[in-house]
């Protein structure tokens, strides 16, 4: 398979006044199309900082970031935000639906900022994922009436909606129980298999981990373990 | 459209989404419905007024003369402008009157005179001379000459009683002895017994001796515009007479204005009875609680005097018993009764009122004035002298829808030939006068250049002078003056001789005074190309001070708009800045799924302006509803002042459309200037923070 993500020798420094803090010190990944990852590690080890590079929400310090073949350092803000809506779709550790949207219309704006569907077409899309995740009964309710469950359910059917290529996912079973989780990674999985979506999720749950068909394991800002080739590479 | 719909959507959900936003709501709402209530007010005096001033006296616009120091001011009584005379109205008039959208020229000037009008003593003695004298070809009864002097007498014990109060409580020295002695001789037995037998001597006595010491004869402060009277009633078509008639055309002659001939020349018992009544029934006040209303009740009580005066014995008898009949006391003292018949109060009010207007008014002399009647009026001429107009008075008149009004009716009108004559212009009367008595003295004409030779040279003998010879009873028999006063008074003018002359301003009315400002313009150009040297104003400016209020009130209600909006304006900004402060996920997640910056930034502004709308809606609706109410029920005019800005006793007031928009307008400027910062602010929210945990 196509390779969708090329992370090489990336450094990520924050600055916190004149204090230099290292989060990622020369991180090399390789992803391609289809992959279903993990990126464990303990808090602080570089999970999120490795995810917002690739979510195109940040840039490197140092290296190069490649997502579907455009290097992130060389794009406008402007550029990026674009790169984000067609090719990237986000699943957030709290959800982040939009309060007073329904259920419909939370799944539906992505499409609304991309302007290519016509009213009918997008509802018809909207529908078909709602009740591929088992919400079509839910569409008109807004978030606060939903159960944690159910909103990260609302939320992978907001990451699908514009069909990316890239869905990246911020420990999104953190905040639910280990059976809601569970039942989100399956959905994931089942995303994955039937869309032929990438799936990059960030977790410390290894009953999650287990569930991705590769583990990239990371600590101080360094891969640890596993491979940072894809797969099928290997 | 999709996007903006999504935008609409959004900020729809939005609105009444948070505490925040309903604050803001309210500010915005408060606002609006005091620009529309305010605006519609201010634009409803403004309307009012101007047919106030327009239809009393300024015309749509005012000319005068260019060279002048000041410009037209007409309701500023007593400071007037100084204006310089138009020297030849009819030169003006011409070239006004083609002007295409001019209806009427109507020349005009306006000044303040002091008229003195002889005391009740000097009415009284008046009367009697008349009887004694068979004067204006009555012959009174024996019994009627009998009644004047009794109330001649009657007048005398007032003042002897008063002069005698007077002695014990004022220091000494400020009584004169020979006042007293006058007034002794004048309260004797004798003086009155000795009175048949030289009538005409005694009231001699009397005129110059005790009518002096009466000061009831008050200075009466007089404004009036001298106009073209026909011109003016055309012109102004809300004037109306209302007692009399109106100056026949052409000639001479005045017009009080109905609230002046009411306040000033009424009897003052029977104006406060009148403003009492007026309180009672319109006002709907009460005696018992209004301080100003028992102070009328006090001074009519106890200024008691000038009916006493009025009063000759027979009425006196007549007065006194249907006061007592009114009252129920058994006081027979005229002077101890009208205190107790004018000591009224929210009970028994209407009863009295009815009572001196039926029964006592007839006996009494209401008015010092009647239509009819002469009234001499002195000015300063504009070169410092002063000069006296007689002229006669055929009535009153009013501005309809300003009855009540003290400065609509501020000015008398007066024919322009007086006026003329009072400004100290010269006349082809005063002409044509002058060389009558140049005739009469042989006078002639000498150059000053040979003056000395004309007069003291030529060497001829020195002419005997001739001893002249004055023939009383012919002089007075037939004084040039009177019949000239009665000469001219007959005297019908020509439309020409009217124009022709001098005016001080000249109100004009237009036919669409829609196109008022493009008008003036015309003026001004027809004056300048034509060298009329004049100077238009509109009505605005013309009234003075008065036409500034409407000005000062549209000042002050922007200013209280501006207040309240930049207040609104500050805490909207701060509560839209704590909004997307509380946002910044929300706003994060939407950068990182896709949002563009701008749409971020319309995002926060469309919601904010939407608030701003729907606040302001409700805020016009709710303005345009008490809009209506006031318009439907009216608010009363509660003084004179506001009479005139009502332009009549209550104003209704009417939704403008201008204030409306303008409200509209504020709202979205504001809501936009404060939610733009907070806006931009939204912007600047990193997608990076939609990844940052809640905790």
């Amino acid at each position: 398979m196509a390779e969708i993500v090329s992370i090489v020798d990336v450094v990520k420094n924050y600055h916190l006044d004149k204090v230099v803090v290292p989060a990622l010190r020369g991180v090399s990944l390789s992803v391609a199309e289809g992959d279903f990852i993990s990126i464990a590690g303990p808090s602080g080890s570089g999970k999120t900082t490795l995810l917002n590079l690739i979510g195109c929400v940040d840039v490197a310090s140092a290296g190069t970031v490649r997502i579907n073949g455009h290097d992130t350092a060389h794009l406008s803000d402007r550029q990026l935000t674009t790169l984000r809506l067609h090719t990237l779709g986000f699943i957030f550790q709290s959800f982040n639906l939009v309060p007073v949207l329904s259920v419909f219309q939370n799944v539906e704006f992505p499409l609304l900022l991309q302007r290519q569907l016509g009213s009918k077409e997008r509802k018809a899309r909207v529908d078909a994922l709602l009740e591929k995740v088992g919400l079509d009964k839910h569409s008109l309710h807004r978030p606060s009436e939903l159960s944690g469950g159910q909103r990260q359910r609302v939320a992978i059917a907001r990451a699908l909606v514009t069909r990316p290529k890239i869905v990246l996912a911020d420990e999104p079973t953190a905040n639910l129980d280990s059976k809601t989780g569970d039942a989100i990674i399956d959905l994931m999985k089942e995303m994955n298999l039937s869309e032929k979506t990438t799936f990059i999720f960030s977790t410390h749950d290894a009953k999650v981990m287990a569930h991705a068909d590769r583990v990239v394991r990371l600590a101080d800002g360094l891969i640890q373990s596993g491979s940072p080739e894809p797969a099928q590479a290997r | 459209m999709q996007g903006a719909l999504l935008l609409l959507r959004i900020a729809l959900r939005n609105l009444f989404s948070s505490f925040l936003n309903v604050v803001i709501g309210l500010i915005v709402l408060a606002g609006t419905l005091f620009f529309v209530v305010g605006g519609s007010l201010v634009a409803s005096v403004d309307k009012s007024m101007s047919q106030s001033i327009i239809g009393s006296v300024a015309g749509h616009a005012q000319v005068y003369a260019a060279d002048s120091k000041d410009s037209p001011a007409l309701f500023n009584g007593w400071s007037p402008p100084e204006l310089e005379a138009i020297p030849d109205f009819a030169k003006v008039a011409g070239p006004l009157r083609a002007l295409p959208n001019v209806k009427a020229v109507v020349p005009m000037g306006v000044s303040t005179a002091m008229v003195a009008y002889g005391n009740t003593v000097d009415q009284a003695l008046e009367k009697l001379r008349d009887a004694e004298t068979h004067r204006h070809g009555l012959r009174a009864s024996k019994e009627q000459v009998e009644s004047l002097k009794q109330h001649v007498r009657q007048i005398v014990r007032v003042i002897a009683g008063d002069m005698a109060k007077l002695s014990a409580v004022a220091a000494k020295g400020a009584v004169d002895p020979a006042d007293l002695k006058n007034l002794e001789r004048a309260n004797s037995d004798a003086f009155w017994q000795g009175f048949d037998a030289d009538p005409l001597g005694h009231l001699e006595f009397l005129e110059n001796r005790i009518a002096a010491l009466v000061p009831d004869a008050d200075q009466i402060f007089l404004s009036y515009v001298g106009t073209d009277l026909d011109a003016f009633s055309q012109a102004f078509d809300r004037m109306q007479v209302v007692d009399g008639q109106a100056v026949p055309k052409g000639h001479r002659g005045m017009l009080l204005s109905k609230y002046a001939y009411e306040n000033q020349f009424k009897l003052k018992t029977a104006h406060r009875l009148d403003q009492i009544h007026e309180a009672l029934t319109l006002e709907h006040k009460s005696i018992a609680k209004d301080p100003d209303l028992q102070e009328l009740v006090k001074q009519n009580r106890s200024q008691t005097r000038e009916i006493i005066l009025q009063l000759d014995p027979l009425s006196s008898q007549k007065a006194v018993a249907i006061m007592r009949a009114a009252t129920g006391s058994k006081e027979a003292a005229l002077e101890k009764l009208l205190p107790v018949f004018f000591d009224t109060d929210d009970a028994n009010f209407e009863a009295r009122y009815q009572a001196f207007y039926s029964q006592l008014a007839p006996l009494l002399e209401l008015y010092r004035l009647k239509p009819g009647e002469t009234l001499t009026i002195k000015n300063y001429t504009k070169s410092g002298f002063v000069q006296a107009v007689n002229i006669k008075v055929y009535g009153t008149f009013q501005f309809k829808g300003l009855e009540k009004s003290g400065l609509a009716g501020a000015l008398s009108l007066m024919d322009l030939m007086s006026f003329r004559e009072l400004y100290g212009a010269v006349t082809q009367e005063g002409i044509a006068e002058t060389k009558r008595l140049e005739a009469q003295a042989g006078a002639r004409f000498v150059e000053r250049a040979q003056a000395e030779s004309a007069l003291f040279g030529g060497g001829g003998e020195v002419e005997q002078a001739k001893e002249s010879h004055i023939d009383d009873k012919a002089a007075l028999g037939s004084n040039p003056q009177v019949q000239r006063a009665a000469d001219l008074s007959a005297k019908a003018y020509t439309q020409a001789e009217i124009d022709k002359g001098m005016a001080i301003e000249a109100a004009i009315i237009l036919k669409d005074p829609g196109r008022l400002a493009q008008s003036l313009k015309d003026i001004q150009q027809a004056s300048d190309s034509q060298r009329l040297g004049l100077k238009v104003v509109d009505w605005q400016h013309a009234a003075g001070n008065i036409g500034q209020f409407v000005l000062v009130c549209k000042l002050i209600l922007y200013f209280a708009t501006a207040v309240i909006f930049i207040v609104a304006v500050v805490i909207i900004n701060n509560a839209v800045v704590m909004a997307t402060l509380q946002r910044v996920r929300e706003i994060g997640t939407l950068r990182a799924i896709g949002a563009q910056r701008r749409f971020v930034l319309a995002m926060v502004l469309a919601e904010t302006m939407l608030l701003g709308w729907v606040f302001g809606t409700l805020g016009a609706a709710l303005g345009s509803g008490i809009v209506a109410w006031l318009g439907a029920v009216g608010i009363p005019a509660r003084n004179e002042f506001m009479y005139f800005f009502f332009s009549g006793p209550s104003l209704h007031p009417t939704l403008s459309l201008g204030s409306l928009a303008g409200a509209f307008g504020v709202v979205l400027l504001v809501t936009c200037a404060s939610a733009l910062y907070p806006a931009i602010m939204a912007t600047r929210v990193s997608p990076i923070q939609a990844m940052a945990s809640e905790d």
